[in-house]
């Protein structure tokens, strides 16, 4: 080593070797600085090359000889590429990625990639110091970029643009991969969360997100983000109660998100639409707030019992109607589609009168319209229906307790109260609409008495002359005659709706007419027949 | 295939720095001409008023070495180069090596990194012009012949290969049906190796005329008309039992 002799710098000199024997590649390990790695660290690592690209680029080798080969397959494959063009890259061993282990299964994992063009223009050296103070140099034969693997679970690209839809009313973060986890896990365990659930509805109370039996969620007053943050701290506390939670917020979001698209109408959606006439009259403030209690006794029985009571129905949707009129919110929105639902329930069982079907024309447009005019407020119905409301007072019922009356009776009844509320404020111009109802007043004018009468007695020949079968013994005996028949065939030809009894009655009145005509009896099928000779 | 390989720590528990030093190309190409001792040069690190200063100058054989091979010879590759040492800078560089036996040793951390740098003079001029010369000759070139190519007419088959397609056909004669049990046997070896056939490749094979042959596969064979291996034919079921490869492979290890 020979030293300059300036005293303004000092030199050693080293010299520098480049070995021949080049049996050791050299590599360049490089970590992001973020990453914090450090090596000296490390207790042990392994490294192996990451193969799992060899599935693409390699073809699915098909049986080579005996089973399942083809003569000659592989030459005609290669003429067939050939022809097409096809080019396939090479494997190549020596580019695949690194898979670094450190510290072992507990550890972290890296993931090394190659970085190209490394060698091209400009040669890497490393240059390390022997012990005799020479240098020597190596070069580096590739450059890889080792990144940490995360461990945790991430989200797919589709549940990420799904998230970030939903940045803005997600407030509790943690809960997004819970509820992914809970995904996943109803896939498989169904039974396992269902016993859970049961076990922790208790605790869960009154949230009521996993047996919806009505949609009166929002009446809870329960948005997305108010289920979020609670449910985030309830979370906090025991991993079990959060698993159902989370199950109930997901429910809930679903629905809720249901609903807000109910909600969305713009304003300029129904402008095209015809409606009956304008009036300017308001509303009157007392029908919502009777319609609201109404509309909750009203949901939770259930669409069947709505045909029992459908002249409660319909005063209900005249309520429905107002209260549509009067709020925005989304409880009136949803009752335009229950009520709707009901109204085809209805209908379909109404299928005789032509009243029926006007009735039925009417209502609906007059449901569809008042929707309609919420924003508008001018709805044309309001005017009838408002003094439908006040004309009503007597007949309105209170409770759904409304005994089982004749259902056409009820329909033709509240029609007719329709009319009179009309006829009373009759509004400027009258269109087909105003000729439909002159046309029902008439028909309707005869069964008003019979409506507001009790139900009759069952075996009288009963004022609803518009049904065809009457549940007589005459009846009874016509179709004994012609064919055997079981009690249920025979109560199938006495339907409720047709004859105007509800089926308790039927079945009463059934029973007493076939003791009075004593037919006989014949098994057929295992089924107790009855029949009668002339 | 891939190994899980231990990563021997050694080099990286002595904690032994390494320099990290980008050389250029024509230097790197002159020390691969190196002699066998594979001394290339000589490094000199000083301190500069403070500042630490390497600088690496290049063996005067392999400056001349490198000259003496260029046509103008007129120059020799730069022997001086000072060395611009940086630190790493937050970033971990390690370096791994990988031997022949697949042994993989991770030899130590980087502690500085350097770029070899040439003195701009005229020599260093020279040789860049000659190598932006190199590179910017054209890969493909396009000569002119000095006479045309009459070789090549547009005949409607090929002469040569009509006549070599009509010996062929004389030396080797029609095919004549050989005994149907030799046939058989022909087939049914064909059959151990592969198990669908073109009628093509079994005529190649057999050497037999193709309604002899295809009467005598209906015989013993069926047509695939569909599936992945469309027009071909296959044994009858009862003729064949083929293990499946992998009980195959069981078998032999």
């Amino acid at each position: 080593m020979t030293s300059l002799g300036s005293s303004s710098s000092s030199a050693t000199e080293y010299t520098v070797r480049v070995p021949k024997n080049t049996s050791k590649k050299y590599n360049i390990m490089a970590f992001n600085a973020g990453d914090r790695v450090n090596c000296s660290t490390w207790t042990q690592a392994r490294m192996e090359r990451d193969m799992s690209g060899r599935r693409i680029y390699g073809e699915e080798e098909t049986a080579e000889g005996a089973a399942g080969s083809e003569f000659g397959k592989k030459q005609r494959e290669e003429a067939r590429r050939k022809k097409f063009g096809i080019v396939t890259r090479e494997f190549k061993v020596e580019d695949q990625p690194w898979i670094l282990k450190v510290n072992g299964k507990a550890g972290k994992r890296f993931k090394g990639l190659k970085k190209g063009g490394v060698t091209e223009n400009a040669s890497y050296y490393i240059f390390t110091q022997c012990p005799d103070g020479a240098f020597e140099a190596f070069p580096v034969h590739g450059w890889y970029n080792f990144t940490p693997q995360a461990k945790h679970r991430t989200l797919t690209a589709e549940e990420a643009e799904e998230e970030w839809g939903r940045r803005n009313k997600v407030v509790n973060h943690f809960s997004i991969m819970l509820q992914r986890r809970l995904r996943e896990q109803e896939h498989g365990e169904v039974e396992e969360d269902e016993a859970e659930k049961s076990g922790k509805k208790k605790k869960r109370g009154g949230r009521g997100g996993d047996l919806c039996i009505h949609d009166l969620e929002d009446d809870l007053g329960m948005s997305s983000d108010d289920s979020d943050s609670s449910m985030g701290d309830d979370g906090d506390n025991k991993p079990k109660v959060k698993k159902n939670t989370g199950k109930g917020a997901k429910k809930k979001k679903p629905k809720s998100s249901d609903k807000e698209a109910l909600e969305d109408s713009d304003d300029g959606d129904y402008e095209g639409l015809e409606v009956d006439y304008m009036s300017d009259e308001s509303s009157s403030d007392e029908e919502p707030e009777k319609g609201k209690p109404n509309k909750g006794e009203q949901l939770p029985k259930g669409i069947d019992e709505a045909s029992e009571s459908e002249e409660e129905s319909e005063e209900e949707k005249q309520n429905d109607a107002e209260e549509k009129e009067e709020e925005e919110e989304e409880e009136g929105k949803k009752t335009p589609v229950q009520v709707e639902k009901k109204k085809k329930k209805d209908s379909s069982g109404e299928s005789d009168t032509s009243d029926d079907s006007d009735i039925e024309g009417e209502t609906a447009s007059a449901l569809f319209m008042g929707h309609v005019n919420q924003k508008k407020r001018t709805p044309p119905k309001r005017g009838g229906r408002g003094s439908a409301g006040s004309s009503r007072t007597g007949s309105r019922p209170g409770t759904p307790s409304i005994d089982a009356a004749s259902t056409s009776n009820t329909l033709r009844a509240a029609a007719s109260k329709l009319e009179q509320g009309k006829r009373q404020i009759q509004g400027p111009g009258t269109d087909s609409p105003a000729a439909k109802r002159l046309k029902m007043e008439p028909s309707s004018q005869s069964p008003v008495p019979s409506g507001k009468s009790t139900p009759q007695p069952p075996s009288g020949k009963s004022t609803p002359s518009s049904s065809d079968v009457q549940l007589t013994e005459e009846a009874v005996r016509r179709y004994l005659i012609r064919k055997p028949m079981t009690t249920k065939d025979l109560l199938k030809k006495f339907q409720t709706k047709r004859t105007g009894l509800s089926s308790e009655q039927t079945v009463n009145v059934l029973a007493q007419i076939l003791k009075r005509l004593n037919p006989e009896r014949k098994n057929i099928n295992d089924k107790m027949h009855f029949y009668l000779t002339e | 295939m891939s190994q899980n390989t231990e990563l021997n720590l050694t080099g990286v528990k002595q904690s032994q720095g390494v320099w990290l030093v980008k050389v250029p190309k024509y230097l790197s190409q002159q020390w691969d001409n190196a002699a066998e001792k594979g001394e290339v040069g000589k490094i000199t690190i000083g301190k500069k008023q403070g500042k630490t200063e390497v600088h690496f100058s290049l063996d005067a054989e392999l400056s001349a070495l490198g000259a003496a091979e260029e046509k103008d010879g007129s120059f020799h590759v730069p022997r001086d180069h000072p060395f611009t040492v940086q630190t790493v800078g937050g970033q971990t560089l390690a370096v791994f090596s990988q031997s022949s036996t697949d042994e993989i040793r991770l030899e130590g951390m980087v502690v500085y990194r350097a770029e070899c740098r040439p003195v701009v003079n005229d020599n260093y001029m020279k040789l860049k012009k000659l190598q932006i010369k190199e590179s910017t000759k054209p890969q493909r070139i396009s000569q002119q012949l000095e006479r045309a190519v009459t070789s090549v007419f547009k005949p409607v088959a090929n002469h040569d290969f009509n006549m070599e397609y009509e010996k062929k056909k004389k030396t080797e004669g029609k095919m004549v049906r050989a005994e149907r049990q030799v046939v058989l046997d022909m087939l049914f070896s064909a059959f151990e190796k592969h198990q669908y056939y073109n009628i093509k490749d079994l005529v190649d094979i057999t050497r037999q005329p193709v309604t002899y042959l295809k009467e005598i596969m209906r015989e013993i064979g069926t047509y695939n008309s569909k599936g992945t291996h469309k027009s071909t034919w296959e044994l009858k079921p009862e003729y064949r039992h083929y293990h499946s490869a992998e009980e195959e492979e069981r078998e032999s290890a």
